[in-house]
């Protein structure tokens, strides 16, 4: 396998590539919006089965 | 061209149903997908058993207490029935892995496509889940995208890397234990309590570090790993080997699947050229555990010349990569920087890397609930928390909260992620299985990573995918492709070929 990553010269130009935006080397961010209201998590919180994991059985796997 | 996929078992909870009932259950769920697809899988292309050291194992071990869940005198089913394979247009292959819906995203070449097609692999098996719910007499069906049930038994989520079979198997031992020992700093999804019987009130920053046992082994299922030596190419022999890596945590944040995958595909490519890490542990699968534990956040483990820090250890690898690998393409260049900021951040302040660490993330709901509670880390109610952040339903999980809420760091968008459900990567082999999927269903015989059978009323063709490995390869032969109109056609191109 060659060293080189020039497979980015086959790659599709779109859709365009979000790892990085043109001029941009600070690198990927939280997107843009307001900052949300971290009560809105704890409500997300208030709907888990508390007893969830204590019945969680999986069978072994790899 | 790098060529890399992850593999992700997913744990499943039934309403009403217990551990006994999951391999049914998940049989079920996998039946229930609604799209094109092909199959059986070709089984006979694949030797679980066989070791990169050289020798042929007669058999591999079960984990002793999964036993009980196994029907007293229960037949098991014919393979094909039993897995329930569904190879997808996208080329990636979907099917019941003792219990588990396991999705095995198609061959990709870039980490973009490989976040877009691991997310889509949550999508597709939701939409599974959801179906094999509102049939009649079926209960509500769970899924998560994890990696224990915090009761001892665990299941993996693993990448495969295909590289030269020139690289020494020792040197790609030696080169791997650091690594896999010490990338859990970022690559960790974190998780409550220690098992099978450890502290149930500590933190810590991997679901899979407790498990593994071994520095190198066949075995997948009982007294694993760091390093997998399963030697099953799905390519040519003479040529590839597949790194099939089953240390690694199951990552439901896009930034840490690609810094994961990224790193991994520097690593293995420094290891091609001869490079060897200077450091050596006195005990990886010692200081897998010690990292993922360590509440100081300094992380310190045993090397030959005395301690040495796991962020330093990583730095080992980032500085050769640095020098050998910089300006060599985008995905390189994207992961050392992004690799030497996370270092940079997890020594200076780690927590503040919540918006894109698995385990820092989920540290940061579950120090919330307890504080809101007023509760105790070791409170038993706190793992079904840590089970929830992992429920890929976006509705339900609470990963999703936090995506929702614009906390996390995103790579790919809703769209891509859509997309990637029935269009493979149009740069890799998974191109050519999924178009034959997509195109010739009524005609497939048996489908496998490198074989698709075609089959007419008057003969079958077995097409080779081991040539179509790099981008120009698979492009030339779609165009070709595209031109036959039956599979008559299609055998006719292919036999002409040489194919």
């Amino acid at each position: 396998m060659p060293v080189t990553d020039d497979d980015r010269a086959t790659r599709p130009s779109a859709p365009a590539d979000p790892l990085r935006k043109e001029g941009d080397e600070t690198g990927p961010s939280k997107p843009d919006v307001e900052r949300p209201d971290r009560s809105d998590l704890l409500k997300r919180m208030k709907r888990v089965d508390p007893d969830q994991a204590r019945r969680y059985r999986q069978r072994s796997g790899q | 061209m790098p060529l890399f996929g992850i593999e992700t078992e997913y744990g499943i909870a039934v309403d009403g149903r217990g551990a006994g009932d999951l391999v049914t259950e998940s049989r079920a769920v996998v039946r229930a997908y609604a799209g094109k697809a092909a199959g059986p899988w070709y089984y006979k292309g694949e030797d679980p058993r066989n070791d990169m050291r050289g020798f042929h194992v007669d058999k591999l071990n079960f984990d002793p207490n999964d036993a009980q869940f196994d029907a007293p005198g229960q037949k098991p089913l014919p393979v094909e029935e039993e897995r329930a394979d569904r190879v997808l247009v996208n080329g990636a292959r979907l099917y019941n892995d003792h219990g588990h819906p396991e999705y095995s995203t198609p061959e990709c070449s870039s980490l973009l496509d490989l976040v877009a097609h691991d997310k889509a692999g949550e999508k597709v098996v939701l939409a599974c889940a959801k179906a094999r719910s509102e049939q009649n007499g079926a209960s509500p069906v769970h899924i998560f995208k994890n990696n224990t049930d915090y009761h001892g038994s665990s299941y993996g989520t693993h990448e495969n890397y295909l590289i030269p079979r020139a690289t020494p198997f020792s040197q790609l031992l030696s080169g791997l234990l650091p690594f896999f020992a010490t990338r859990i700093l970022y690559t960790g999804a974190g998780k409550l309590g220690i098992e099978p019987n450890g502290d149930k009130g500590l933190y810590q920053i991997s679901q899979r570090a407790d498990f593994f046992t071994e520095e190198a082994s066949v075995d997948t299922l009982h007294r694993r790993p760091l390093v997998n030596t399963r030697d099953e190419p799905h390519a040519d022999p003479r040529e590839w080997r597949r790194l099939h890596v089953i240390c690694g945590d199951a990552n439901m944040s896009e930034y840490a699947t690609a810094l994961k995958i990224g790193t991994m595909y520097l690593v293995t490519s420094l290891l091609e050229t001869g490079w060897q890490p200077w450091v050596k542990l006195k005990s990886p699968t010692e200081a897998i555990k010690q990292i993922s534990r360590d509440q100081t956040h300094k992380w310190l483990v045993s090397d030959e010349s005395g301690t040495i820090s796991g962020i330093d250890v990583q730095r080992v690898y980032l500085a050769a990569a640095k020098e050998k690998l910089a300006g060599r393409g985008y995905d390189t260049d994207w992961t050392l920087r992004e690799w030497e900021r996370t270092l940079d951040t997890l020594e200076s302040d780690p927590l503040s890397l919540g918006d894109r660490l698995d385990w820092v993330a989920k540290r940061g709901l579950l120090s919330d609930y307890v504080e809101s509670e007023g509760i105790g880390w070791d409170d038993e109610t706190l793992p079904s928390f840590d089970l929830a952040y992992s429920n890929i339903d976006p509705d339900e999980g609470l990963y999703y909260a936090l995506e929702q809420a614009g906390e996390m760091v995103r790579l790919t968008d809703d769209g891509t992620v859509n997309a990637a459900m029935t269009q493979a990567p149009m740069n890799t082999r998974a191109a050519i299985r999924g178009h034959l999927i997509n195109t010739f269903n009524d005609s497939i015989g048996v489908v496998g990573w490198n074989r698709v059978v075609l089959r007419t009323a008057d003969e079958s063709w077995m097409v080779a995918l081991d040539d179509y490995l790099t981008p120009d390869s698979v492009v030339q032969a779609m165009g070709g492709l595209k031109t036959a109109h039956s599979v008559e056609d299609l055998i006719r191109h292919f036999r002409e070929r040489g194919k």
